[in-house]
């Protein structure tokens, strides 16, 4: 049994990552502490928003000017809104600095982003794991995927994933609950792009962390009731999160303790043993100092403050922290870039509809770059999108105003669809975080300095992300294809990856295969951290499956006294 | 990203959507504009935009804009969300309404027959419309842009107008991708 500050192993952040460790760790038999910097949101109960009809809010859910100037990074894209406002960071207390322009958009409570997240989810495949090598970029991964595979099998079917079976190569099959369907208009899109590109281009169903089917040992998670309301927390438990899926797993064990308000500000380390000792952490509310000990320390504390936790420890060893002796800590940041695509309209279809809100859309896996395609640039996108009627909100040019106006917008509109592409971004060296000379948080910490910026091959792809969109939806028939490119921001896709990546040698790479920070083999980093290279799926299922593999080699070499 | 917000931000980007993509960006353009400014709206304002919103969406076998207190809902978004430029132009929109009103009948928009004000308005529209279509991008909107947009918007965010107006399914409990339609059947709404 586990005082009050000693543990088997301490679990920062409780994310997606986070709540992975707690489950996996506890469930091979530890004590664990999760420590979470933001307050407690329990399931079901503390989702105050998750039946709230949009004339409830006084703003319908939009933005004030007041939020506006609260929240100066936030406001940059549409995290900032009426809705689900309480589950992002004050940048108030949270400032950062920016060398260049980066959005920073977090989530600090219980749960973390995992409440507020796209929920998208794929595998990466063969070549996601070998490209580096392949193109002679930044290093190779000490991993390949097949030693990944049965995790990504085991966490899938925890979580439960809804999609469809379809054995391409670049976008391997999760084991699936059954599929969300598309529509009749993508059905038919996805049709006439299969036939016209000889199957080398498909339009699927977005693949997502919802229940669509009984999963016998979360029974308290319901199938997905397509009321579209995710993110403000769904009390059906019907879409992963760490509330809905990993916590009571945990929590069941009887070996988890959750510690709120506790910001973990350095790793204890011991030059004595070359070891962590624990963590030291701030309580959030009465500024108070506590120190919590253990065997194992995970760090998933989200990739950036991950590195930022190592940053700023053992630095009387290593002054720039922690994992900073092959001068790769905070480097290499990535993020997608997308907002660039193409959208248009659909005729006919007028005797057509959907019921329900799907809460996804279609998907486009990757073409580019991949079995015998070859561009002028590195890697390759994959696109999301959807089709549907045009809803109020739409020009009726030939309609003034008047009950002809209000009778024509309380019905559908004409059929559009659209879609953005989300593309793969290299590891630069030179793309970085460092902690800010001057700049201090509420809690008087150093804070992180954004150096980064999307480049050449990012700026190449995106010709064919915006083109590409137009050629296969006139190719289906649509109407009317408009390009667009909003350009987008470092940051703005909220897939933070690579400032602690994993390698095969200590010189050029903070973790080894086994997430094991090389420099203090007792600690693990499991976030987005850890990412050797960005791929060009959604990342969150990939951590999942690290996650899982890092807590179960842990227990394992604490068996063996190996760590 | 968030499913539905990705969605909004390609039809915003691509002219799909006129009042969701307007929103959404709300306070991008002026990232850095005053805050807390005038809320100078009184009882006879809100009345007047009842009047006006009503004229735009009248009630009928469904609700109209006054039932869904529209009048009140813009005064809200103005003060709250709009910048100090936009607010000007609101109020001096509002003020403008009613001088034309005085000049061609001889009495406030108030006092016009629903005929008088369907009139006005469906003049207003049209110069709204030409103007919007020649004007620079970083020219201001035209006032009645905003009327007409945030009685479109309160209106069926509101819950006589959503429930009164749409097929309101808050728990639709599944998805059919291939749903039989009809003309005169209505919009199926959500949550939000």
């Amino acid at each position: 049994m586990a005082d009050n500050n000693t543990f088997d192993a301490i679990v920062v952040g409780s994310g997606i990552s986070g709540g992975w460790a707690a489950k996996e760790l506890t469930e091979r038999g530890l004590n664990v502490v999760m420590l979470e910097r933001g307050y407690d949101i329990k399931h079901g109960k503390d989702y105050e928003a998750s039946n709230k009809p949009v004339w409830e809010y006084p703003h319908r859910g939009g933005r004030t000017q007041e939020m506006i100037a609260d929240y100066p990074r936030l406001k940059r894209d549409y995290p900032l809104n009426e809705r689900n406002l309480h589950y992002w960071a004050s940048d108030k207390d949270n400032p950062y600095a920016e060398t260049k322009r980066f959005d920073w958009f977090r989530g600090y409570h219980v749960g973390g982003r995992s409440l507020m997240w796209g929920r998208q989810s794929y595998r990466w495949c063969e070549e996601d794991f070998l490209a580096n090598a392949k193109d002679g970029i930044a290093i190779d991964w000490p991993i390949r995927y097949k030693d990944l595979e049965e995790w990504y099998t085991y966490v899938e079917k925890f979580a439960g994933i809804q999609g469809s079976y379809e054995k391409l190569p670049q976008l391997p099959d999760s084991h699936f609950l059954p599929a969300m369907e598309l529509n009749v208009v993508e059905k038919d899109v996805a049709a006439k792009i299969k036939a016209h590109y000889n199957n080398k281009r498909t339009l699927i169903i977005g693949r997502t962390a919802h229940i669509t089917g009984p999963l016998g040992h979360s029974p308290q998670r319901t199938n997905c009731q397509y009321r579209d309301m995710c993110w403000n927390g769904c009390p059906f438990g019907a879409y992963f999160s760490t509330q809905s899926s990993t916590l009571p797993a945990a929590m069941a064990t009887g070996k988890l303790t959750l510690g709120i308000n506790s910001i973990v500000k350095e790793i204890i380390y011991d030059k004595e043993t070359k070891k962590a000792k624990g963590v030291r952490v701030i309580d959030a509310e009465t500024m108070q100092t506590k120190e919590y000990f253990s065997k194992i320390v995970f760090l998933c504390a989200s990739a950036l403050n991950s590195a930022w936790v190592l940053m700023n420890s053992a630095t009387d060893i290593w002054p720039d922290g922690l994992g900073s002796s092959s001068g790769e800590l905070g480097h290499n940041v990535m993020d997608h870039h997308f907002r660039v695509g193409a959208s248009g309209e659909v005729e006919g279809y007028d005797d057509k509809y959907y019921f329900g809100h799907r809460p996804t859309g279609f998907y486009i896996p990757r073409f580019r770059n991949f079995g015998g395609d070859k561009r002028d640039y590195l890697r390759g996108f994959g696109y999301q999108g959807g089709a549907s009627r045009n809803g109020w909100g739409r020009e009726v040019a030939e309609l003034s105003i008047g009950a002809e106006l209000k009778d024509a917008l309380s019905e559908p509109g004409g059929w559009r669809i659209g879609s953005t592409a989300f593309g793969e971004t290299l590891p630069y060296h030179d793309n970085k975080i460092t902690l800010d000379k001057t700049m201090k948080d509420k809690w008087g910490l150093p804070v992180l300095n954004f150096d980064v910026e999307f480049k050449e091959n990012e700026k190449k792809m995106r010709v064919d992300m915006k083109a590409d969109m137009k050629e296969m939806l006139e190719i289906a028939g649509v109407k009317n294809v408009r390009e667009y490119d909003n350009d987008n921001a470092p940051g703005m896709g909220i897939h933070e990856m690579g400032v602690a990546r994993m390698g095969r040698d200590p010189k050029t790479s903070v973790l080894n295969a086994n997430n094991q920070v090389w420099d203090c083999k007792n600690v693990f980093v499991t976030d987005g951290a850890c990412m050797t290279s960005a791929s060009c799926v959604n990342p969150s299922l990939t951590y999942m499956a690290l996650t899982a593999r890092a807590a179960a080699f842990a227990v394992d070499e604490l068996k063996k006294m190996n760590v | 990203m968030d499913r539905r917000e990705l969605l909004k931000m390609i039809a915003a980007a691509t002219g799909g959507v006129v009042i969701g993509g307007e929103f959404f960006l709300a306070g991008c353009k002026n990232p850095d504009a005053g805050v807390g400014v005038s809320s100078t709206f009184t009882e006879s304002d809100i009345a007047f935009l009842d009047e006006v919103a009503e004229t735009i969406f009248p009630k009928t076998s469904t609700p109209g804009a006054k039932d869904a207190k529209v009048g009140q809902f813009m005064t809200v978004m103005v003060n709250d969300c709009y910048d100090q430029k936009q607010q000007e132009a609101f109020h001096a929109g509002m003020k403008s309404l009613n001088e034309a009103c005085k000049t061609k009948h001889g009495h406030d928009f108030m006092k016009a027959t629903p005929e008088q004000r369907k009139e006005m308005l469906v003049a207003l529209d049209k110069e709204r419309s030409e103007y919007q279509k020649t004007k620079k991008k970083e020219d201001p909107n035209h006032y009645f842009q905003a009327f007409k947009q945030l009685t479109i918007m309160g209106y069926f965010t509101s819950k006589e107008g959503r429930t009164g107006a749409t097929r309101y399914e808050p728990v639709p409990g599944k998805y059919i991708g291939d749903f039989d339609y009809k003309k005169g059947d209505k919009i199926i709404t959500s949550l939000t």
